[in-house]
């Protein structure tokens, strides 16, 4: 594999001197295209008290590309599927090369307190959502509590 | 059908028709706009063709609102090609009508970028390397370089956006083609921004022909058929889809996608309900039991053999080989019994029009064969030189060809007709299914005289061609689909 582009380079140094509230990314030790991620769920949301575990990984191409991101940790949330798979703008045809890794997650963290259920992935967990919201806030504060705690 | 290697017919349908009538209309008075419903002008033009006619369109608008020819492609690419409204439009509030052709940033003030770092790859340049767009961000030239490749590796052309995240302003292709350097890509651009263009332009159309080059073009911007005269495909001019008159484009859309998602039900409904053998009701088999009893005559029946139950008595096991299904034995409550008989007479009145749908596509296909073997034959024929030439054959490959016109007339009336059937307000539907019935009565008479061709009377047939000809354009003239209104939309 090529050198590290500086960009990759500038940006995992930003990351780790000044870690943005809530967001922990860590590059791999063998690929530092790799990255391990770990976001706290936003006060005030049914992700509150949470831990979710993610992967980023910064394709060959980027910036050119946008990163690959996918939730590990099993999650409640009408933009996010069973995979992990997330349902954001930034992530596909919005994504500009001008944006970072910390703007991704920082998106990522704004999707959990404002989940979308109008743009859909999880088409089962969006319909509750939008028939039904207090049960599906509920489903989603259960499930934080049985994946997303640290004891577990 | 198209034309073979006898070439008997490699001119369009307009052609063919005016054949058959030229001898009893005089042709000179004759206006085919009003004579012939499918009448449809359109030129089959060339890549180079097409490009010099976009080309002029370009010319024409840079040189009325004074800006480059590059410019004046992003403005026609995002108007369909309408000029007149662009520069309508320009005239009444320039600024406008460059921010929402995505040409000028609409926050107004230009981004001053003083720095030396471009911020995507995050390195200092000198100020010669940097480019910026008419929204005045700033990125160093290699970088939109790289962004311009990624993006036409990925299909993109017309659409590559500013590079800073939000900025939805539009790069124009003289920017990109200066910066792409690899031949290949640059040949690319070029390729997927022609698609582009012609895609936005109301008046062409690429021939959906596999591998085929020619784009049509009309002014007529209706559901008629083109074909292509290099490849000989045929399809609808406004859908893009196999013409498919008196059918619309909507109704025909629907009609498909109906087919390919009720295949499954139907074949559930043909695997689950059979005609009571005595008096043709439809019955539904809910349960497991073979011993059935029709609902509207009480007649008993055994649902494998469709014999009279009594003359089972205790051989049953013996007729029935397949075993019972345990878990919907015992469902027959009443309520769920009416709502299953309505679908299935939703569903028995679609089969209905799909089933005369499906053969006539069949009998297509069995009368191309029916004419190949025809061929073989009187090639003999002709080789044994019993008081035949080739020449006096040819009048039957012409009416081949015209009964399958027709047949294809009358297989696109289903759709027409399935949705006519459902719609209480349609008051022409026992027109169109008059004329159904006799285009088809006609079409089936044609068939059967063309299948015995040999002790056919030539004028018999000829005559019987005329008749088919004349109720297919009857029918196609009352119901030719048009934009604005549709009996059965
Ligand atoms: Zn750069
Ligand atoms: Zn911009
Ligand atoms: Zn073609
Ligand atoms: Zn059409
Ligand atoms: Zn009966
Ligand atoms: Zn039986």
């Amino acid at each position: 594999m090529a050198a590290l582009p500086r960009r990759i380079i500038k940006e995992t140094q930003r990351l780790m001197q000044e870690p943005v509230p809530g967001i922990s990314a860590v590059p791999d030790e063998s690929n530092a295209r790799y990255f391990h991620v770990i976001v706290t769920g936003p006060e005030d949301s049914p992700f509150e008290g949470g831990l979710f575990k993610l992967e980023l990984f910064l394709p060959e191409d980027y910036p050119m590309s946008a990163p690959k991101v996918r939730f590990i940790t099993k999650i409640y949330h009408p933009n996010i599927d069973r995979l992990g798979r997330i349902c954001l703008d930034i992530l596909k045809d919005k994504w500009s090369p001008a944006l970072q890794i910390r703007t991704v997650l920082l998106s990522i963290q704004a999707l959990l307190s404002a989940p979308n259920p109008d743009d859909p992935l999880a088409n089962d967990v969006a319909e509750l959502w939008k028939v039904n919201e207090a049960e599906a806030i509920r489903n989603a504060k259960e499930w934080t509590q049985r994946y997303a705690m640290e004891d577990n | 059908m198209e034309s073979d290697d006898m070439d008997y017919s490699d001119d369009d349908d307009l052609d063919d028709a005016m054949d058959y009538y030229g001898n009893e209309d005089d042709i000179d008075n004759v206006d085919p706009k009003k004579t012939d419903p499918e009448f449809f002008m359109y030129e089959c033009l060339t890549v180079d063709e097409v490009e010099k006619v976009l080309n002029e369109s370009v010319e024409k608008l840079s040189n009325s609102l004074k800006i480059t020819p590059s410019l004046a492609k992003v403005l026609l690419n995002e108007h369909r090609w309408n000029s007149n409204d662009i520069i309508d439009r320009y005239r009444d509030n320039a600024s406008n009508l460059l921010v929402s052709s995505r040409i000028k940033s609409g926050n107004g003030k230009k981004v001053a970028h003083v720095t030396l770092l471009c911020p995507v790859c995050i390195q200092s340049h000198t100020f010669d390397k940097f480019q910026n767009l008419s929204c005045g961000h700033s990125f160093c030239k290699n970088c939109w370089s790289m962004h311009f490749e990624i993006q036409v590796s990925q299909g993109i052309s017309t659409q590559i956006r500013c590079m800073a995240a939000g900025c939805d302003v539009l790069v124009p292709e003289d920017l990109v083609l200066s910066l792409i350097s690899r031949p290949q890509v640059r040949d690319k651009y070029n390729q997927f921004s022609f698609q582009d263009y012609v895609k936005s332009h109301p008046e062409l159309r690429f021939c959906p022909g596999t591998n085929c080059q020619v784009i049509i073009r009309s002014q007529d911007l209706s559901s008629k058929k083109a074909s292509c005269k290099t490849c000989q495909t045929s399809f609808c001019f406004q859908c893009g889809n196999d013409y498919h008159a008196p059918t619309n484009c909507v109704t025909i859309k629907k009609w498909l996608t109906k087919c390919a998602d009720d295949s499954e039900t139907a074949n559930y409904i043909s695997a689950n309900t059979k005609d009571c053998p005595k008096c043709n009701i439809c019955i539904e088999k809910n349960g497991g039991c073979n011993h059935m009893q029709c609902m509207n005559c009480k007649h008993d029946f055994c649902w494998m053999c469709l014999h009279d139950w009594k003359s089972h008595g205790s051989e049953y096991y013996e007729c029935s080989r397949y075993k019972e299904n345990p878990n919907i034995a015992n469902e027959s409550a009443h309520a769920q019994n009416l709502i299953h008989l309505q679908a299935r007479e939703a569903l028995k009145k679609y089969l209905h029009y799909y089933e005369r749908w499906e053969n006539h596509s069949k009998s297509l296909q069995l009368e191309q064969q029916t004419l190949e073997r025809l061929k073989n034959r009187i090639n003999e024929k002709v080789m044994k030189g019993l008081n035949s030439t080739w020449i006096d054959w040819q009048y039957l490959f012409t009416a081949a060809t015209l009964l399958a016109k027709c047949r294809y007339t009358l297989q696109y009336t289903y759709p027409f007709a399935y949705y006519a059937s459902m719609d209480p307000t349609s008051s022409r539907k026992d027109l169109f299914e008059y004329q159904q019935a006799q285009l088809e009565a006609e079409i089936e008479n044609l068939s059967w005289k063309i299948e015995r061709a040999e002790t056919t009377d030539r004028g018999e047939i000829e005559n019987q061609m005329d008749i088919c000809e004349k109720r297919r354009l009857t029918l196609l003239k009352d119901f030719f689909p048009t934009t604005t209104s549709d009996m059965n939309s």
